[in-house]
């Protein structure tokens, strides 16, 4: 398959188990030539789905989509979807009550699904952090996701399988103008790693295990598995308890602050996106910002030897291969933060 | 009249340190909700109207659309309405001073203003609209550019009947030693001399605290660290699911991008 993707057709009806999959404006560039690397096409996309699906089907499987769609690329305008009446009959849907009706969400269980979202350009795999598999952990819970607020939120889709801490520095490199986002710049990357370490600290400290991987630039993503006992409001309040620590204990370093102009120079700590279909881009997901950057799973040890922008779709597949599938265990290190806490 | 468009610009601020209401059991942020005193429940932003209440407890609701209703002059233009002479202005009319600016179409009107007002050392007395209030102005200049300095309506100034004191005896003797006292403190007006000690006070105190607060976490020992952690959590656990099933929603929330907003979680 990785052999008929590169073999410069610019159109490709792609063969995958019994599904064909029609891949079209295979050359158009989704990634404009930055400074070191040429421009990435979806055809780049294509092969790098293909080629990391054994890694990143698991991370998305049983999780509802939000398709980011760039259909001209990065620089063009992008939208969200749901859903899409189009999607061809592999694409598994959920029904799921949201913005007061149903909808019929996607779910990415196959390959075939992935390529299809390459083709349709969605550069970034937003996933929910909630599955709708109930094995192992959330047989206490009702899989009707359907019919009304009060369903949705007494349904898996209301237990999220993580607690997520997503630091996101607001540390100026100097050059942006006013009101720009941060640019790429060492010491918002290695401040970031400091308080992720801090934060592990607490969370070693609490028995609870972690793992970190690269975010949309400069941040990281700590995402912490957890048994489905508590649903978001509770596990919201978990991070934003963390949170209020570290700020505490770092008032120099870490911000929880709402307004940007007071998070400047300071590591945001966002505990507000552990929320229901609040969608964040899912381990080894590629992000629709210059030079194709992916989300990158790291071990703790290694923060401070890598940067951000070493990972992109056309290195990613090297690296997974040497430091293998750190992300692999995840849903097996979970803890139960209820147990946790009672025997406090 | 003579009106010219222009840019305003804030010309003071307020160094006070600031604080947050805290819950001192446990630091949590206090958070102010809209609760509705009929129905005894919070209720959204949405649902809220404007009141002016012309009885005790009577009220008529404005709606957005009265508001429209109101005559304002344009935002970025100023109208002269007379020139005065600075003094002839009590200082209890000044409320907030800005700095003046032309806006490009202004150029020209602007710079004849100033010097005409530096020429004949007067000062000129306008409307401006400022965050859609209709505001009683003046203006001055003031090395090369146009201050302007908002003024309070006369309905605005409260009236207060004082014990007249120019009633009270007092001596040639008194007076002297006054005079006395004033010549020595004679001097030409310099702010710079004075500054807020209680303010440099109190931003040393809490320095030191966050100095110290550092020290205590880092030699704290793990375990107790760790207790009051997992006491925390607790705390925040058996919290949030006593007021559960409504804040799940994705959206109830700014968004993290949101500039200015200043409603944050509690960072308990």
């Amino acid at each position: 398959m990785l052999d008929q993707l590169d073999g410069g057709a610019k159109t490709l009806r792609l063969l995958v188990g019994d599904n064909e999959i029609a891949l079209t404006n295979l050359d158009k560039v989704m990634w404009p030539k930055i400074r070191g690397q040429r421009a990435l096409t979806k055809r780049d996309l294509l092969v790098y789905f293909a080629g990391v699906a054994p890694v990143l089907l698991p991370q998305l499987r049983d999780r509802p989509l939000t398709l980011t769609r760039y259909p001209n690329g990065i620089e063009g305008d992008y939208f969200y979807q749901k859903h899409n009446e189009q999607a061809p009959p592999f694409v598994e849907t959920i029904g799921v009550y949201a913005n007061n009706r149903d909808q019929q969400f996607m779910l990415c269980n196959n390959l075939g699904t992935l390529l299809w979202l390459g083709q349709v350009a969605d550069l970034a795999l937003h996933t929910s952090l909630a599955r709708v598999d109930p094995e192992p952990d959330g047989h206490l819970h009702s899989t009707q996701f359907t019919g009304s607020k009060e369903q949705i939120e007494a349904s898996l889709l209301n237990y999220p399988d993580f607690v997520l801490f997503d630091l996101d520095p607001y540390i100026y490199s100097g050059k942006e103008g006013a009101g720009e986002e941060p640019e790429l710049n060492r010491k918002a990357y290695h401040t970031t790693v400091q308080v992720a370490q801090w934060l592990k600290e607490l969370l070693d400290a609490a028995s609870l295990s972690s793992f970190v991987k690269t975010s949309r630039a400069m941040g990281l993503h700590i995402y912490v598995p957890v048994l489905r006992n508590f649903d978001y409001a509770v596990i919201r309040s978990i991070a934003e308890t963390l949170g209020g620590f570290l700020v505490r204990a770092y008032p120099r370093e870490v911000t929880m602050e709402w307004s940007v102009e007071k998070r400047a120079g300071k590591v945001f700590f966002d505990a507000n996106q552990n929320a229901r279909i609040k969608n964040l881009a899912s381990a080894y997901s590629p992000r629709a910002k210059p030079g194709a950057p992916v989300s990158m799973p790291l071990r703790w040890d290694e923060l401070d030897d890598v940067y951000p922008t070493d990972f992109t779709i056309l290195t990613a597949p090297d690296r997974i291969e040497s430091a293998g599938d750190l992300w692999a265990g995840i849903l097996d290190a979970k803890h139960d933060i209820r147990a946790l806490i009672d025997s406090a | 009249m003579v009106s010219i468009p222009v840019k305003l610009f804030t010309a003071t601020e307020s160094k006070d340190v600031s604080f947050r209401q805290l819950h001192g059991e446990d630091n949590s942020r206090v958070r102010q909700l809209r609760w509705c005193a009929a129905e005894d429940k919070e209720i959204p932003y949405e649902e809220i109207v404007r009141g002016y209440e012309y009885a005790k407890d009577r009220y008529v609701v404005l709606e957005p659309e009265d508001f429209e209703k109101l005559p304002l002059a344009s935002k970025h233009t100023i109208e002269l309405e007379a020139f005065v002479s600075a003094d002839e202005i009590d200082p209890v009319y000044y409320e907030k001073a800005y700095y003046l600016e032309p806006d490009e179409t202004g150029m020209k009107p602007f710079a004849l203003l100033l010097r005409a007002l530096e020429e004949k050392g007067l000062t000129t007395i306008a409307q401006v609209a400022i965050r859609s209030k209709e505001q009683l102005c003046a203006m001055r200049p003031q090395d090369g550019r146009i201050m302007l300095e908002t003024l309070f309506y006369p309905d605005e100034i409260r009236l207060r009947n004082l014990e007249p004191v120019d009633t009270v005896d007092v001596s040639d003797e008194e007076m002297q030693i006054a005079f006395t006292l004033i010549e020595m403190l004679e001097q030409p007006f310099a702010p710079e001399n004075f500054k807020d000690e209680y303010c440099d006070a109190l931003m040393t105190i809490i320095d030191a605290k966050l100095e110290g607060q550092e020290v205590v976490q880092a030699e704290e020992p793990e375990t107790a660290k760790v207790i009051d952690l997992m006491a925390a959590l607790k705390a925040s656990v058996e919290a949030t699911k006593v007021g559960n099933g409504k804040s799940s929603e994705a959206g109830t929330k700014p968004t993290r991008k949101a500039s200015g907003r200043r409603r944050k979680a509690a960072a308990g």
